[in-house]
């Protein structure tokens, strides 16, 4: 299981935009190639003289639909983690008819109206000013609706999970719905606008192989097979790459140090999702700045967001090292522990301790700890306090004023989807 | 009269099919699906806090797109995925000869009212994907191959409205 690629941290962000702007090609391409940049040929379609809408929309979500229940049913890809757009039934069902009316009005969708205005129609071009009036409009109205677009929230649900049918039964379903439109669509495409099928189509006489037919029937026999196959969301069973693993902490990969924690926090460049993994009650006591608890006996797969980079702590090392293991075998891409814990925090970050002699090196080095302790509201230890490692009552520390810890979530929420 | 050198188009089931392969390799690539309006709502929502700051900032929709103000609103998904799929497009008629300045419309309507009703037909296009949180590309295509309910209610209600007021304006069309 090592898909989709980009959740599981195999590039970031930077070049999630080149892939979008790759697939965009490809996408304006083929949208282009089928004659959707035309206004003429998509809207032909709800007069029943030119089908293609329906039959190139419907061939690419079957096609997709298949592709992700394979590789999700082989364990290649978790399908858990694609963004699946929430539910609201009511506003979705009004966008959709306005959208619709829209649609016929206009002639375009916004995908087919961009490769429209791209190749040099000027109605597309007009088209596109007009979806950013709408949207303007839209957004000055949104304030006073804004309630009503999120009513009638479902979820993120699926139609297997919303009619409580197996996953397989559905993807056989739609197959064998768009199948049985396509003859349907051809049919009327020969009676409403008088045109003869392709040759080689799903109605062209005579009954012989062709690739379009090929292409259904290969369908066809995947919805079958989807039919007994089961279900393709497996959560994720990554493999225990138990060789690798001993590497990473072997290594050290493992790991961050308390110093190296303490200098991200103050320089501002945090970007560990750290979860403090004891109790609430010691948790109220004193936590690491930015730190959010999840204690272990509260532990559910699934809450944790995959594509954070995950620090994991407890007092001294075992509750995270455990974690650790646990979490990577659920597949966490970056999950690091905090060597020596909050214990190695307290000692060495809190309350660092100063040695009778110490080097020039050393005594800068501590110089620089004294400031980071103060920085987290600790306080130094130096040598005319006593003998080192006697047990003493230590202040409180005080804790920076650091924001509110982050709420398991990604960090920015904006609508995916289209 | 076609020019000799301009190609027709793909058969629709091929189309789809190559369509389909590219959804499915963006499932694959970034666990997400293709989109277009959204692109959009960020181009607007970036424009106009670029004109009134203050204003975009009190408007939900507008703070919605603009993200939480470290990055540039314009570095997003979507908006790089749109400006492909204007090149794509570009190139795929470059070289079947099909590039030209024009105007779709039926053979019983005029210009400037073939360009009002692309208008309108654009503005109600971005009422309705806010609404339903997607357009054909993002909730049709994409909501569709995941087998999202909300998706699936969107589609049908596409077609239904599309077809419900297709009648009164096949003067535009055929």
């Amino acid at each position: 299981m090592n898909a989709p690629f980009y959740k599981f941290g195999a590039f970031g962000d930077e070049v999630s935009l080149i892939v979008a702007f790759v697939i965009g090609i490809a996408f304006g391409f083929v949208l282009e190639r089928a004659g959707f940049g035309s206004a003429r040929k998509l809207a032909a379609q709800f007069y029943f003289r030119d089908m293609s809408v329906f039959k190139v929309m419907f061939t690419a979500i079957v096609t997709a639909m298949v592709g992700l229940y394979f590789l999700g049913r082989v364990g290649f890809i978790d399908l858990s983690l694609i963004y699946l757009t929430p539910t609201y039934l009511i506003p979705q069902i009004v966008g959709g008819l306005i959208l619709g009316v829209g649609f016929v009005v206009g002639g375009y969708c916004p995908g087919t109206s961009v490769v429209s205005a791209g190749t040099g129609r000027i109605d597309g071009m007009v088209y596109l000013a007009g979806v950013v009036v709408g949207l303007i409009g839209y957004a000055e109205i949104y304030p006073l609706i804004a309630d009503w677009t999120h009513s009638t929230a479902l979820g993120q649900i699926t139609l297997p999970g919303f009619f409580g049918l197996p996953h397989g039964l559905v993807v056989a379903g739609v197959i064998v719905m768009a199948v049985v439109g396509f003859v349907a669509a051809e049919l009327a495409e020969r009676r409403f606008g008088g045109v003869a099928p392709v040759k080689g189509s799903l109605v062209d006489r005579p009954w012989r192989m062709t690739p379009v037919r090929g292409l259904m029937v290969g369908l066809f026999v995947l919805g079958l097979i989807a039919l007994f196959a089961g279900n393709p969301y497996q959560g994720s069973h990554a493999v225990l790459d138990t060789k690798q693993l001993a590497m990473m902490v072997g290594g050290k990969q493992d790991h961050v140090t308390v110093d190296d924690l303490a200098d991200r926090i103050i320089r501002g460049e945090n970007s560990f999702l750290i979860l403090d993994l004891r109790d609430g009650d010691s948790y109220q006591r004193y936590h690491i700045p930015t730190a959010m608890n999840l204690p272990l006996a509260q532990w559910e797969s699934g809450l944790i967001p995959r594509n954070e980079t995950i620090l994991l702590y407890s007092d001294g090392g075992i509750h995270a090292a455990q974690a650790w293991f646990l979490m990577k075998a659920q597949g966490y891409p970056s999950v690091y522990l905090l060597h020596g814990g909050l214990d190695a925090w307290i000692d060495e970050i809190l309350y660092p301790s100063r040695s009778a002699e110490m080097t020039p090196e050393a005594a800068n080095a501590f110089a620089r700890r004294v400031e980071v302790s103060r920085f987290f509201g600790g306080s130094p230890r130096t040598g005319s306090e006593g003998t080192q490692g006697e047990p003493r009552e230590l202040a409180p520390p005080v804790m920076p004023d650091m924001g509110e810890a982050p709420a398991i979530a990604p960090k920015r929420k904006r609508r995916e989807g289209c | 009269m076609k020019p000799s050198n301009t190609q027709s188009y793909w058969n629709p089931y091929y189309a789809g099919f190559l369509l389909g392969l590219v959804l499915l390799s963006v499932f694959v690539v970034m666990g997400r699906g293709l989109g277009a309006s959204g692109a959009f709502s960020t181009a607007v929502a970036t424009s106009v806090n670029a004109v009134a700051p203050e204003h975009a900032a009190g408007n939900g929709f507008y703070a919605h797109y603009l993200g939480d103000g470290e990055t540039s609103p314009l570095k997003d998904w979507l908006v790089f995925e749109v400006l492909g799929v204007m090149v794509g497009g570009f190139l795929s008629a470059a070289l079947a000869s099909r590039l030209k300045l024009s105007v779709e419309r039926g053979p019983r309507i005029a210009v400037r009212a073939r360009l009002l009703l692309a208008l309108t037909g654009g503005a109600l296009m971005g009422i309705g994907s806010k609404l339903a949180l997607g357009c054909t590309s993002g909730q049709g295509l994409s909501g569709g191959a995941l087998l999202n309910v909300g998706s699936w209610a969107f589609m049908l209600c596409v077609f239904a409205g599309a077809y419900a007021l297709a009648w009164f304006l096949r003067r535009q069309w055929i």
